[in-house]
């Protein structure tokens, strides 16, 4: 019973939760208003599709990979969008041409990293120009606008009391919470990370399986992608700019390991609040966006230093 | 190893008091801060000016401007804040969250007016002040543009200064403008005037190229030295906004050539002293930069207290006097053109 509370104790989900719990103390003490459950709840609509990309991300991490070319498949996948829109096709089928581009990206990614043996960083480095220098080439920069109000309903609307786009993110994470626990999956996604030869030589289709999760992570960035367009009702070849940095930065700090094999999605949930959470407060109450970056600097450095030591004591009890 | 299991477990459990701590006096503090707000409320106005771009020398030396007005009427808090990354959709997400905290007026100037024109509207319907300044937004989700000088105007005066500080060429000479982004509103518009205006009035000119600069000074550097390679003749540059006019006339001036290559356009007097100096420059166009934001915080008020209702046609603006109002737009004046002579007594 003691080990096992000690177990739970040395989780660095836990240190994320006390980080959080005391973030939202001291938020509420230096500005009340900011706490509340509707400033929260639409400032949550500037997180959703960091959050949504980093399910899959954390995956992709799990495995010992990494997807750099995210921001650049919703760049692509918006312009897909938009310009197919813009040339009369029906929404619900542009959106539908947006989720199969993305998912072409990925499967493109997985197939350069599985059978061309290139590694991830390297060819998501290249893809990540490749997709948006074609989306800022087809679209010569020129926005697209004038999406019908019913579609801004998925990037902006609510239902029962929660936006549109919330209800999306916690289905695709019970969906893989599901697939990460019940299934042999997520057995097989952790042993990939921790030692891919000896998971090959266990039988597993190690290969299979990372062109799987990489097109998964395409597919999902075009639905951000999806979302992102909705909610500003705008199709941009600069959409998605920077976001995989936002991505994997929430992924780290939710205490997923970036040489894979460890960490969890719930760790990366609490990483994606707290970045989220800091974001939108540092520049609510200092009303200086400059002091953003030196937040989350801070943030990054501190739940990496602490996770380490975290480590550390775990592996000698 | 027992010791800093300890200490470890000291750190959890004071984060943890200090998180009961907290949470405990949150409420406290929010019936104090609403009740003192309450009594204030009374005549305090607070405004939100969101530039394009924060940390731009063109859009502090606004501020500077905005700053002095607040100052003058006395019941305004000026928040100056906008996306130091020029992202539009920060921009968006920004002017989401001031409507949020109930702000009075929100006076922006967007980077990109679709990106940003659902939440001007949102703000819009929670009876929040909106209107545009520097640039103009998407006419129904703003009450007015505060415009520093007509497209017209500005178009033209770069047009007449390139062709005065050419010596009005009396063969083809051949130009090209260096822009912000090629989807920059602003720009496109100034752009439109300038090839009718060139047409018309100095046939002599002819446009080869326009290359956007992404509002990065090296880009623009770049993009001019490729311009003037693959036009070995050109005569003329045109860096059309803050950014991409210094980084155009660095460019000539490391290319040396000083005096044979005229370079004008739109920047702050500071950031182009040295090439007005030095010849690289002979004539730097813009508006006063710290009126426009005079000018944008007092229409901000006005709006805010009533005194300004929709179909007025013209505006008292404090120290800067009536100016008019010609379909939404309240107009600052006519442009200002900087030259060796005049720089030095401008200080922005």
């Amino acid at each position: 019973m003691k080990q096992r509370i000690h177990h739970i104790l040395w989780q660095p989900e836990t240190f994320l939760a006390l980080l959080v719990a005391s973030l939202f103390g001291l938020m509420g003490q230096l500005d009340p208003a900011f706490i509340q459950w509707h400033v929260q709840r639409e400032l949550s609509t500037h997180a959703w599709e960091l959050a949504i990309i980093a399910i899959p991300m954390t995956l992709v991490i799990l495995t010992g990979g990494i997807d750099l070319s995210v921001g650049a498949i919703m760049s692509l996948t918006a312009i897909t969008l938009g310009m197919l829109f813009q040339s009369g096709c029906p929404l619900p089928l542009a959106c539908l041409a947006a989720l199969l581009a993305g998912i072409l990206c990925g499967a493109l990614n997985g197939w350069f990293i599985t059978r061309m043996q290139v590694h991830p960083l390297i060819i998501t480095l290249a893809t990540m120009a490749a997709y948006r220098g074609v989306a800022e080439g087809i679209s010569r920069a020129r926005p697209v606008s004038g999406f019908p109000s019913s579609f801004a309903w998925l990037g902006q609307g609510l239902w029962l009391g929660i936006p549109v786009a919330g209800w999306l993110f916690l289905g695709l994470l019970v969906v893989m919470l599901w697939m990460m626990h019940a299934r042999s999956f997520g057995t097989h996604v952790y042993a990939i990370g921790l030692n891919s030869t000896a998971t090959r030589f266990s039988g597993i289709r190690v290969d299979r399986m990372l062109l799987a999760i990489y097109t998964f992570s395409g597919g999902v960035s075009a639905l951000a992608a999806i979302l992102l367009v909705a909610r500003r009702n705008t199709a941009k070849a600069d959409m998605g700019m920077g976001m995989e940095l936002g991505v994997i930065t929430a992924v780290v700090i939710g205490g997923v390991s970036i040489f894979g094999g460890r960490g969890s999605l719930l760790g990366t949930c609490l990483g994606i609040l707290l970045i989220h959470e800091t974001r939108e407060f540092v520049s609510w109450h200092w009303n200086r966006d400059e002091l953003n970056l030196l937040a989350l600097g801070a943030l990054l450095i501190l739940s990496v230093v602490f996770q380490k030591l975290l480590r550390h004591k775990r592996a000698t009890p | 190893m027992k010791n800093s299991t300890r200490h470890y477990l000291s750190i959890a459990i004071l984060l943890a008091s200090i998180t009961a701590f907290l949470g405990a006096c949150a409420p406290s503090p929010s019936e104090s801060s609403s009740k003192t707000s309450g009594e204030e409320s009374g005549r305090k106005i607070t405004i939100c000016l969101i530039p394009k771009k924060k940390g731009l020398p063109y859009f502090t030396s606004c501020a500077a401007g905005a700053q002095e007005a607040a100052k003058d009427l006395g019941n305004v808090e000026l928040i100056y804040d906008g996306p130091t990354d020029g992202s539009p959709d920060k921009q968006a997400s920004m002017i989401e969250q001031y409507t949020l905290k109930g702000v009075d007026v929100i006076a922006v100037s967007p980077n990109d007016p679709d990106v940003v024109a659902p939440a001007m509207r949102k703000a819009r319907a929670k009876g929040v002040h909106v209107i545009a300044w520097d640039a103009d937004a998407v006419k129904d989700a703003r009450a007015f543009f505060v415009n520093q000088a007509s497209a017209k105007a500005i178009a033209h005066g770069m047009v007449d200064t390139m062709a005065n500080d050419l010596g009005n060429p009396s063969v083809k000479t051949e130009v090209a403008i260096v822009t912000a982004y090629l989807t920059a509103a602003n720009q496109n518009i100034w752009i439109e005037h300038m090839k009718t205006h060139m047409a018309s009035e100095h046939p002599n000119l002819s446009l080869v190229a326009i290359k956007p600069s992404d509002e990065d000074q090296k880009l623009a550097f770049k993009v001019t030295q490729d311009i003037m390679k693959a036009y070995p003749e050109i005569k003329g540059f045109f860096g059309i906004s803050s950014v991409s006019f210094p980084g155009a006339a660095e460019a000539v001036r490391q290319a040396k050539k000083t005096g044979q290559i005229m370079v004008t356009g739109l920047a702050t007097p500071n950031s182009m002293k040295s090439y007005v100096k030095d010849g690289t420059v002979k004539s730097v166009v813009l508006w006063n930069t710290a009126e426009l934001g005079y000018l944008t915080v007092q229409v901000a008020e006005a709006l805010a207290t009533g005194k300004l209702t929709d179909g007025a046609s013209s505006f008292d603006a404090g120290k800067l006097g009536e100016k008019k109002i010609e379909d939404d737009h309240v107009l600052l004046g006519d442009i200002l053109v900087f030259n060796k002579d005049n720089i030095d007594a401008y200080d922005f």
